[in-house]
């Protein structure tokens, strides 16, 4: 612990600039991730425990994409859209069958699929990890400096970029007809089907969005780490953690998670170097006591 | 149930002690006595567990903070060198129930996949704890050096006879009690829970008590497997806290099945002869495994030994002698029939 | 035995029950109707705790239960039965009905594995034999016949020996023979079991027949109420409630 450290960032602009930038493109990544994994739940009530593997995949397609094209652009469309028809596939062919089943078998089956994915990467990819895509061309120019603070220009283009998608999806969500009829789901999936819609495309598009929402966030998270096998599971647990602080379904509220656990990421690096894990979950637990439905949960949930 | 009952469990219980004895003694491999071990240790991990799962329908996903609580509090005591075996071994399983009194008062709140999630969100936490305080648990390392093993009663556990046997009766011990638990009106009031929470409320049954009683129980008994575990390795390492320790024994659960008191037991057997045999021919026993659980989901749907018992009750209630099915299903197809 | 004064309770903007003022005699037995929607239900899920009234008194014996946990108010005597029969899918009848009995004897925390035992089989069978479901003891509950299913969740509210209970349509879903047998069944259970009855009835002949006094239901308030002679006559339930019976006695 060192909180003298915290203390001197806080009254630096430079490390408090710093740090916030940090912060926001930790928590904005973690923001596209989560917010699949809390959509699908929200719609379909399940925790898709293999999103993980999912960020993984989108890390990995971006780099064959890479590879082959050496467009970063291209990269992440190519690993969001392979993400998003691989959800599909997923959602067709196994997580379908087990909706009625009991949570023991959705959770195994997301279990199979972690085993698998960790497996066929490598024997497809190698052993080895691979390095990270690199930031495109265009933003290898000289960092901004904001108040004495060094920010890169790629970390800005992240932060606004997950922005983008973030007001894209609410825009989806709130003024689309399928967005308003993925509300409505959430709130009672009963009369969605009782009003003639077919709930099967309606599950098979939520897990595409959501599929590809962790291919994007995967592809954009491997331009500046390395890409392994095994990469995606850390990140599931995030994402769960970002969805119980929100409210387990709440976009809004995974939004403002995903930035709170960005900033105490970012900050608890220099108050807390060995225990920033454990302050995400000491969060998680503030959360559970005072606010059970998490920050912006319907009661009850 | 009834003291017969308890009497008989016994009996069985010392045979199946003395005939493991036997085979000990009568094959040599120590590769087919280390299955052995690992099959009592993962076995009674798996079968506390499904006390939660089976019997309870709470499908709990941080199993092994239990695992792994035990096996580093008994590491940890054992390392000081000044502790007796079964003081320590007691220690570990009070600390690990304790541990478990807390984290259940947190989980039991919540319902179904997010009480999982959250069961397993904590134990996430004992993870990075393990891995953040190097000075006391060795970090990603574990806990290294080994300890000594002072004799007790006689028994020397630092002889492979002497801990096999232990290994094998301390499970067929626990295994009992976990029968009676199970046997008792308290296991009754479990049963009624899991069918139907709703009407246990309205019969007087304060249903997030008992849930909370059976989580400490099972953790419990998963710090029992955890101080084996320890006494194998003669030492605790972090995997034993990480996620996939707590995905393993639900899928020991299924394998086995569920509807049949040992069938988490079974499952912990054969999961160890496939891990032995599979880890032999190739290195991508994630995917032969993964593909394993697929089939038994989406192909079986259900354990092996709850498929012998139903063929079983089949064939004797055509004979007219047996009633209609298990009183201990826990499937999803029993449950939905209410 | 049991009062309501000034029970209230809204969901969202809709009120279910309308300060519902009441007061059940010791050891009667009376009906509540009214049409669909007209808070009948939720006026049993205030009394045994499900819900919590959002103002008023539910008085029992004196005490103030509203607000009190459901399973608190089942130790203090009122028992239920549902409108969908909710029992216990994969236990057997005896088995369910030794759960309750272990229940009321408060002897499900006991883990030490030997039940105490005296009495609990005659108990269980005596029970059964209460409500006719000796044949089907070891007959899991999963299995039994819709009618079979609603005695089973009545059999399991009398194992808590209940001062007063609460059936929430006991003869739903059934053809016309069997509704008056199992009516006749629960008057018998009254009779023997000297408690305190309140049943919600769709049926119309069966309420007339059994109900000492009726309370008439509508958008959660209190229409009418009195004996049945009375109700028959009362102008307002024949035209709110009466005057349509075929729809509501059809659903």
């Amino acid at each position: 612990m060192d909180l003298a450290a915290l203390g001197d960032c806080l009254g630096t602009s430079s490390c408090l600039i710093f740090q916030t930038v940090g912060g926001l493109k930790i928590g904005l990544l973690m923001f596209l991730v989560a917010s699949g994994l809390t959509l699908i739940f929200g719609v379909l009530g399940v925790i898709n425990f293999a999103h993980g593997s999912f960020y993984m995949l989108g890390a990995y397609l971006a780099w064959q994409t890479m590879a082959l094209t050496d467009n970063f652009y291209l990269a992440v469309l190519a690993a969001a859209l392979g993400v998003g028809l691989f959800g599909v596939l997923f959602e067709r062919g196994f997580m379908s069958r087990v909706y009625r089943g009991d949570v023991l078998v959705q959770i195994l089956l997301c279990y199979a699929f972690i085993l698998i994915l960790d497996d066929l990467v490598i024997i497809v990819w190698g052993e080895e990890f691979l390095s990270s895509l690199g930031i495109p061309d265009a933003f290898h120019r000289p960092p901004l400096f904001v108040g004495g603070a060094i920010v890169p220009v790629f970390h800005l283009f992240i932060i606004g970029f997950s922005t983008l998608v973030a007001v894209a999806l609410w825009l989806f969500m709130t003024r689309t007809k399928w967005g308003k009829i993925t509300r409505a789901a959430e709130q009672n999936p009963l009369m969605v089907s009782a009003l003639g819609i077919n709930t099967s495309l309606l599950f098979a598009g939520i897990f595409a969005l959501g599929s590809l929402l962790a291919g994007l966030g995967g592809a954009l998270a491997a331009s500046e780490r390395s890409i392994s096998s095994g990469m995606g599971f850390s990140v599931v647990l995030e994402s769960f953690i970002v969805t119980v602080i929100g409210g387990m379904g709440s976009i809004g509220g995974a939004f403002v998670a995903a930035l709170l656990i960005g900033m105490t990421r970012s900050f608890g690096a220099i108050g807390f170097p060995l225990f920033t894990d454990g302050l995400m979950f000491v969060l998680m637990c503030l959360v559970l006591v005072l606010r059970p439905q998490g920050l912006m949960g319907r009661s009850g949930g | 149930m009834k003291h017969e009952t308890f009497l008989k469990d016994v009996a069985i219980g010392i045979g199946v002690v003395l005939l493991l004895a036997l085979l000990f003694q009568v094959i040599t491999d120590p590769g087919i006595h280390d299955l052995i071990i690992k099959t009592c240790i993962f076995g009674l991990f798996a079968l506390s567990l499904n006390l939660l799962v089976g019997y309870l329908g709470l499908v709990a996903f941080g199993h092994a903070t239990g695992f792994a609580t035990g096996a580093y509090v008994f590491g940890l005591l054992m390392q000081t060198g000044t502790w007796t075996i079964p003081a320590a071994m007691g220690v570990a399983v009070v600390a690990a129930a304790a541990l478990a009194a807390v984290i259940g008062a947190f989980c039991i709140r919540a319902r179904e996949i997010y009480f999982a999630f959250l069961t397993l969100a904590f134990q996430m936490i004992l993870y990075s704890a393990i891995i953040s305080f190097v000075s006391l648990t060795g970090g990603d390392q574990g806990l290294m050096g080994g300890y000594p093993k002072p004799p007790f009663l006689g028994i020397d556990l630092s002889r492979p006879f002497d801990y096999y046997l232990f290994v094998c009766g301390v499970t067929v011990i626990c295994v009992i009690l976990l029968r009676q638990v199970i046997q008792s009106p308290f296991g009754y009031a479990l049963r009624m829970i899991r069918d139907n929470h709703e009407r246990s409320y309205f019969l007087g049954i304060q249903v997030k008590l008992y849930q909370w009683i059976a989580f400490v129980i099972a953790s419990a008994l998963a710090a029992v497997s955890g101080v084996m575990m320890s006494l194998f390795v003669t030492g605790a390492f972090p995997n034993f806290a990480y996620w996939s320790m707590s995905a393993e024994p639900l899928f020991m659960i299924l394998l086995g099945g569920m509807q049949t008191f040992l069938g988490p037991l079974l499952g912990a057997f054969i999961l160890q002869l496939l891990n032995d045999l599979v880890t032999e021919h190739t290195r991508y026993y994630g995917l032969v495994l993964g593909l394993v659980i697929l089939f038994f989901i989406l192909g079986l749907r259900r354990g092996l030994l709850d498929v012998v018992w139903d063929k079983v009750s089949d064939r004797r209630r055509k004979a007219g002698t047996v009633r209609p099915a298990s009183p201990v299903t826990g499937d999803a197809e029993a449950r939905e029939r209410s | 035995m049991l009062k309501l004064e000034n029970v209230h309770k809204a969901f969202g903007g809709v009120i279910a029950v309308d300060h519902v003022t009441l007061d059940f005699a010791p050891g009667s037995l009376s009906a509540i109707i009214g049409p669909n929607g007209a808070g009948k239900t939720t006026l049993f899920n205030l009394i045994s705790g499900r819900i919590k009234p959002d103002g008023g008194r539910v008085v029992l014996d004196g005490e103030d239960i509203a607000g009190v946990h459901a399973t608190e108010i089942v130790r203090r005597g009122i028992g239920r039965a549902f409108q969908v029969a909710s029992i216990f899918p994969t236990l057997t009848v005896s088995e369910a009905l030794t759960g309750a009995v272990l229940s009321h004897r408060r002897r499900t925390l006991t883990l030490a594995g030997r039940f105490h035992r005296s009495g609990l089989d005659e108990r269980v069978s005596e029970i059964m034999t209460l409500t006719g479901l000796e044949a089907q003891a070891d007959t899991l509950s999963a299995n039994l016949s819709h009618g079979d299913q609603k005695l089973l969740d009545i059999a399991l509210a009398i194992a808590l020996e209940p001062k007063l209970l609460l059936l929430d349509e006991p003869t739903a879903g059934m053809g016309p023979d069997e509704r008056w047998l199992m009516i006749e069944r629960v008057q018998a259970l009254w009779r023997t079991g000297g408690m305190t009855l309140i049943f919600i009835e769709h049926d119309m002949d069966i309420v007339f027949k059994i109900a000492q006094t009726i309370r008439v239901l509508k958008y959660g308030a209190v229409l009418a109420e009195g004996p049945p002679a009375a109700i028959r006559e009362n102008p307002e339930v024949i035209e709110a409630y009466l005057g349509a019976p075929a729809e509501e006695t059809a659903s």
